[in-house]
C-alpha cells in the first residue's frame, strides 16, 4: 500500500534532492517509475535477473526492484535520465555509441545495459572480453543477440583509448 | 558481400529512434500514465483444468478504491477473442481450460488495492485432470476441450505425392528419427500492458501493444459491441514482440475496464502473469523417415507432426500449415507423405512466434539429411545439393514459387566460407583437454514469407505532402524494435533524394494510418517497398508538375531532393533518369555484379552533386501550400504476392539461409557453446544494413536459446519455469562473439517484388547446425531440443565404473 508512514524519504536523484512521503518498504524502481515518473529505469522481470531497472546507487549498479526505498535513503542514485555527455542535453559516449553501433532494437533493455555499461567502465577503464561479459551478463536484451552492443562497448573504449594515448 | 559496418559505408543509417531509445526518453506504451488512471488487474484461473461452479465478486466490489469488478456477464459483446478463430473467452463462464484463463478483473485506485480486490474474489472449482499433452487429449475417451471438435484436434494437414511405400520399396537407406522441440518463449523484455482512456465524446483510446492494431481494433470492437470507429489502437513503439504480441491479451480487460469505470486504466502484466498467460513456441512432435537410392537420391519421405497447441486456436492452424509445407526442406522427393496434427490441451496456450513453424521442421529435415549423409559416407553439403530441388521446380506444395537462384546462390556461399570448409578437417584445440571436443556443422532453409495462398494478405500504404510540407508515409505496420522506421526513412531517401528531415513517418495508429495489413510473416519491409513503388509516380509528378507550374520550367528538368524541387544538374543526369526505378533494384540487378559495395546506393553524392551543380526551385512547404491538401494524398491498395496455384497455405516468395556453426563440447558436464557461425541470407537487396545484422544476430542468438536452453516447462500442466531465473534465455555470457553474415543480394531481373524481409530467416536454421556441429565433436545425434546435457556426457570408463582401474 502506499500510505504514508509518516517518515520521509530523501536520496539525492540524478542530481537533485529528492523528498517524498512513501512507505519505505516500496521497491527503488517502483519510487522511480511511479513516484518520481522517471520511466526511463524499466521492468521486467522483478527478481533481478533481467538488468532493465539497473540504475546506479552510489555508483555502483544495483537492481531497483530489489532495492526498497529504506535501503537508499540517503544515497545518489542515477538513472538513465542522469547520463548525459558534457554538457546536459548532449548524449554520454556510451550513448552515442550505441546510437551509432546499432546496440539497441526495440531498446526496453538499453537504459539498463547503458547503465550497467557505465558501471563496467567506470571500474575497468580498459576492460578485457571476460569483464565486458561478466559486467553485462547481468542484463538480458531479447532482440540484439548482443552484436550491438558488444560493438558499442568496444567502441566506447576504443575511443577512450584514443584519447588517453594522444 | 559480408555485411558491416565497413562494407556498409553510407547506408550504415542511424535510427531515428535511436535517441530516445539510449536516454531513456521515448515513452513506451506501458510508460504511459495519467493523473486519473486506475490500475486493472485480471484474475487467472486455479486450475489447468475445471469447472467453475460459482464467482462471488461481492467482496471485492464493496472495498474502498475498487472502480469496477467484471466477469463474462459484463461483457457487452461477444465473449470470445483470437486472430483466425476466435475461441478464446474473454471471462470463461463455464470452463476453465488452462492457468492463463481469466474470470475477473478489477480497477482500484493503486495497484495494490487492485491485488486485493482479486483475492476478495471468491471462485469455486470442480478440478479435473488435465490433458497434459496432445497423446492425452487424443487418447480414446479423453474430454473434449472445444465444442467444434471433432476431439481435441484443431486442425489437420497432409502432402501426399506418389507412392510412398513404393518409394521406400526401392530404398538402398532409410532413416528413422523423431524430433522433439520445446515450448520456447517470446521473452520479450517488456511484458504486456497499456493504458486504456476513455474520451468525452465516448471514444476509446488504447495505447497497447500489438502487431497489427486494425485486428485488434476490430476483435475490441466485436468484444465491445460498439463500432471500429468508436476505438483508436496506438500501438508503437513495442519492447518486443517476435510474434508474441499478436493476439490480444491485455487488450479486452483494459479497455472494458475502461469503460466500466469511465477511467483511463493501466494494465501491466507481471513477467509471471506474462508467463502464464501469454503465448509459446508449439511444442512438436516430429516423426520422419526418409529413404535414399543407392546414388544418394532421396525416393520416399514419411512425416508425422504432433504440435501441442494449448488451450486455443489463435494461429494453430496456420503454423501447422507452415510447419507442414517446410518439413519437405528444399528439396525435391517424388514419394511424400506428410501428416500433421495439432491437439488442443490443457497446456499453455502456443501461437505465433518467429519462424512460424519453420523452425522446428526445420531442425528435423535438416537432421535427417546429415544422419543420411553419413549412411552414404558423403559429405552432408553435397549430400544436400544432389537433393536440392532445381530452379524452376515447383515450390514444397506443388506450387508454383518465384524463381530465383537463392539456393544455389546460399548453399555455393557456404560452400566457399572458411568455417564450413573446417568441417572437412575437423578442428582439434591442441590447448584444450581431451574432453573437449569440437565440430562443425551446417544446415540450409528456404522460407516462405507472407501469410500464403487463401489467407487474405491486404496490404497498402499512403503518400502525402502534409501540411508542414513533409513527405509522408503512414503505414499500419509496428516498430517492436525491427527498425521499420529507419528502413522506410532509407527507402524514402532512396527514392526521392531527399534529407531525412524531409520526412514524416506515421505508423501504429489507427486514426491516422490507412489498413496496410500486419508486421508479421516478414512482410512489412517488402510491403513497404512495394506500396511505394506504385505511389512513387503519381506522387512525384505531382509535385514536378506543380513545381513547374510555379517556376516556368519544365518537369522534365526538375527532380525531387533535399528540401524541395531541383533544377536537374546536366551531370546528374545519367543518374537522376533512374529515379523512376528504385535505385536500390537497379543497381544491384543491373550494375552491381562482383559483390563491391562501393557502387551501391551511395544516392547522397548523388545528392550533392545535384545541390551544387543545380538550384533549388521549390521547397516542399511551399508546394505543399499548393492546391487542396487532399490533392496531395496517394493511397493504394494490393495482396500481398501469393502462388497462382490453389494450395492454401502455400508461399510465392522465399527466402533462403545457410548457417554454419562450429561448436565446442565438454563431454564431463555436456555442456554445448557455440563458438563461431556463418549466416548467408539471400532476400533481395540490403536497404537497412544496420537492421539487417541486426535481425539476423537476435534470430541468431535467439535460435541459440531454442537450441541449447529455452524451454517453459510444464507439469500436470502448470509451468515450472515462471521467470527469467529458471527460463534461461542466451546471456553475453552464452553467445557466439563470431557471427558472419554474408548478403546476397541479386533478385532476378526486373523482379517486382523487392527486397524481401529477413524477420525470421535468421532463426530458422541454426538449430540444425548446431546439432551436426555437435554430432561431429561427440558422434551423438541429438534430437530433441534444448540438447539434453546428459546426452553430450561420455559415460565413464567402463573398467573405472567396474571399480578397475584401467592401467
Ligand atoms: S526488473 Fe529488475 S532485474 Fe529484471
Ligand atoms: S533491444 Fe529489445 S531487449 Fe534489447
Amino acid at each position: 500500500m502506499t500510505e504514508p508512514l509518516g517518515n520521509f524519504w530523501t536520496a539525492v536523484v540524478n542530481g537533485e534532492k529528492k523528498q517524498l512521503r512513501i512507505a519505505q518498504t516500496t521497491r527503488l524502481v517502483d519510487v522511480l517509475r511511479t513516484q518520481l515518473s522517471l520511466t526511463g529505469t524499466k521492468v521486467s522481470c522483478e527478481v533481478g535477473r533481467c538488468g532493465a531497472c539497473m540504475v546506479l546507487m552510489d555508483g555502483e549498479p544495483v537492481n531497483s526492484c530489489l532495492v526498497m526505498a529504506y535501503q537508499c535513503v540517503g544515497s545518489e542514485i542515477t538513472t538513465i535520465e542522469g547520463l548525459h555527455g558534457e554538457k546536459e542535453g548532449e548524449l554520454h559516449p556510451i550513448q552515442q555509441a550505441f546510437v551509432e553501433e546499432g546496440g539497441f532494437q526495440c531498446g526496453y533493455c538499453t537504459p539498463g545495459m547503458v547503465i550497467s555499461t557505465k558501471a563496467l567502465l567506470d571500474r575497468y577503464p580498459q576492460p578485457s572480453q571476460e569483464q565486458i561479459e561478466t559486467g553485462l551478463c547481468g542484463n538480458l536484451c531479447r532482440c540484439t543477440g548482443y552484436g550491438g552492443i558488444l560493438r558499442a562497448v568496444k567502441k566506447v573504449i576504443d575511443e577512450q583509448d584514443r584519447m588517453g594515448s594522444t | 558481400m559480408l555485411l558491416n559496418r565497413e562494407s556498409s559505408g553510407k547506408r550504415w543509417h542511424l535510427r531515428p529512434d535511436g535517441v530516445g531509445k539510449v536516454t531513456g526518453k521515448l515513452q513506451y506504451l506501458t510508460d504511459m500514465t495519467l493523473p486519473d488512471m486506475v490500475h486493472g488487474r485480471v484474475l487467472r484461473s486455479s486450475y489447468p483444468y475445471a469447472r467453475i461452479l460459482s464467482i462471488d465478486i461481492t467482496g471485492a466490489e464493496a472495498m474502498e478504491g475498487v472502480l469496477a469488478v467484471l466477469t463474462s456477464k459484463d461483457v457487452p459483446g461477444l465473449n470470445l477473442f483470437g486472430i483466425a478463430t476466435p475461441d478464446q473467452p474473454v471471462f470463461c463462464e463455464h470452463v476453465v481450460r488452462y492457468v492463463g484463463d481469466a474470470i475477473a478483473a478489477v480497477a482500484a485506485d493503486s495497484p495494490e488495492r487492485a491485488a486485493i480486490a482479486l483475492d476478495a474474489i471468491r471462485v469455486e472449482y470442480e478440478e479435473w485432470t488435465p490433458l497434459d499433452s496432445p497423446e492425452a487429449a487424443l487418447a480414446p475417451g479423453a474430454p473434449e476441450l472445444h465444442e467444434h471438435g471433432p476431439g481435441n484436434v484443431l486442425h489437420r494437414t497432409e502432402i501426399k505425392r506418389g507412392n510412398v511405400d513404393e518409394g521406400f520399396a526401392t530404398c538402398q537407406h532409410i532413416v528413422s528419427e523423431t524430433y522433439y522441440t520445446p515450448r520456447q518463449m517470446h521473452a520479450y523484455m517488456e511484458t504486456e500492458g497499456g493504458l486504456f482512456v476513455p474520451d468525452e465524446n465516448g471514444r476509446l483510446h488504447v495505447y497497447a501493444a500489438t502487431q497489427h492494431g486494425y485486428k485488434d481494433r476490430m476483435q475490441l470492437a466485436r468484444i465491445i459491441g460498439c463500432s471500429e470507429e468508436d476505438i483508436r489502437v496506438v500501438s508503437s513503439p513495442i519492447g518486443g514482440s517476435f510474434g508474441g504480441k499478436d493476439e490480444l491479451n491485455v487488450q479486452p480487460y483494459g479497455a472494458l475496464l475502461a469503460l466500466r469505470s469511465g477511467r483511463p486504466v493501466k494494465m501491466h502484466n507481471s513477467r509471471k502473469e506474462s508467463v502464464r498467460a501469454g503465448l509459446k513456441r508449439h511444442p512438436m512432435k516430429i516423426e520422419m523417415q526418409t529413404g535414399i537410392s543407392r546414388e544418394g537420391m532421396i525416393q520416399a519421405h514419411r512425416v508425422r507432426i504432433t504440435a501441442d497447441t494449448g488451450a486455443y486456436a489463435t494461429l494453430g492452424a496456420p503454423v501447422l500449415n507452415f510447419c507442414t509445407e517446410h518439413c519437405l526442406g528444399p528439396y525435391s522427393i517424388p514419394h511424400v507423405d506428410v501428416e500433421g496434427v495439432s491437439v488442443y490441451t490443457n497446456n499453455g496456450v502456443s501461437g505465433e512466434f518467429r519462424g512460424f513453424g519453420g523452425n522446428q521442421a526445420i531442425f528435423a529435415m535438416e537432421g535427417q539429411m546429415d544422419r543420411l549423409a553419413e549412411i552414404m559416407d558423403m559429405d552432408p553439403w553435397e549430400f544436400r545439393r544432389r537433393n536440392m530441388r532445381g530452379k524452376t521446380d515447383p515450390g514444397p506444395l506443388n506450387q508454383r514459387i518465384l524463381v530465383t537462384d537463392g539456393l544455389s546462390q546460399v548453399w555455393e556461399a557456404m560452400d566457399r566460407s572458411e568455417l564450413w570448409q573446417k568441417h572437412q578437417h575437423p578442428p582439434a584445440n591442441p590447448a584444450s583437454p581431451p574432453w573437449i571436443k569440437r565440430g562443425v556443422g551446417a544446415a540450409i532453409a528456404m522460407h516462405g514469407a507472407g501469410l500464403g495462398y487463401g489467407i487474405p494478405d491486404p496490404a497498402g500504404g499512403r503518400l502525402s505532402l502534409n501540411a508542414e510540407g513533409k513527405i509522408e508515409v503512414a503505414f499500419s505496420y509496428e516498430e517492436f524494435g525491427q527498425g521499420l522506421i529507419a528502413t522506410l526513412e532509407m527507402m524514402l531517401c532512396d527514392l526521392f533524394y531527399c534529407s531525412t528531415s524531409d520526412l514524416s513517418i506515421v505508423i501504429g495508429d489507427t486514426d491516422r494510418v490507412p489498413h496496410s495489413g500486419s508486421s508479421t510473416a516478414s512482410r512489412s519491409t517488402t510491403m513497404a517497398w512495394m506500396a511505394l513503388q506504385r505511389l512513387q509516380t503519381p506522387f512525384r509528378s505531382k509535385m514536378l508538375s506543380v513545381a513547374s507550374a510555379l517556376s516556368g520550367i519544365p518537369s522534365d528538368e526538375l527532380v525531387t531532393g533535399p528540401g524541395g524541387i531541383w533544377l536537374r544538374g546536366k551531370s546528374t543526369e545519367s543518374k537522376a533518369e533512374k529515379i523512376a526505378m528504385s535505385p536500390v533494384i537497379t543497381e544491384v540487378v543491373g550494375e552491381r555484379t562482383s559483390g563491391s559495395s562501393e557502387s551501391f546506393n551511395d544516392t547522397s553524392d548523388t545528392v550533392d552533386n545535384a545541390a551544387l551543380i543545380s538550384g533549388l526551385v521549390v521547397s516542399y512547404v511551399d508546394l505543399a501550400k499548393q492546391g487542396k491538401s487532399e490533392e496531395w494524398i496517394f493511397d493504394t491498395q494490393f495482396e500481398y504476392p501469393t502462388t497462382p496455384d490453389n494450395v492454401v497455405g502455400g508461399h510465392y516468395l522465399y527466402t533462403y539461409a545457410a548457417v554454419a556453426a562450429e561448436v565446442e563440447v565438454n563431454t564431463l558436464t555436456g555442456e554445448a557453446k557455440l563458438l563461431d557461425t556463418r549466416h548467408v541470407v539471400a532476400a533481395g537487396p540490403v536497404i537497412n544494413p544496420m537492421g539487417f545484422i541486426g535481425q539476423i544476430e537476435g534470430g541468431s542468438v535467439m535460435a541459440l536459446g531454442f537450441t541449447l536452453t529455452e524451454d517453459a516447462l510444464m507439469q500436470d500442466s502448470r509451468y515450472m519455469t515462471t521467470n527469467l531465473d529458471t527460463y534461461l534465455i542466451p546471456t553475453i555470457r552464452d553467445i557466439h562473439t563470431n557471427l558472419e553474415v554474408e548478403a546476397i543480394e541479386n533478385l532476378p531481373e526486373g523482379d517486382p517484388f523487392g527486397p524481401r524481409g529477413i524477420g525470421e530467416i535468421g532463426s530458422v536454421a541454426l538449430a540444425p547446425a548446431i546439432t551436426a556441429a555437435i554430432h561431429q565433436a561427440t558422434g551423438v545425434w541429438v534430437n530433441r531440443l534444448p540438447v539434453p546435457r546428459d546426452q553430450l556426457i561420455k559415460p565413464l570408463d567402463v573398467s573405472l565404473q567396474k571399480g578397475v582401474s584401467s592401467t
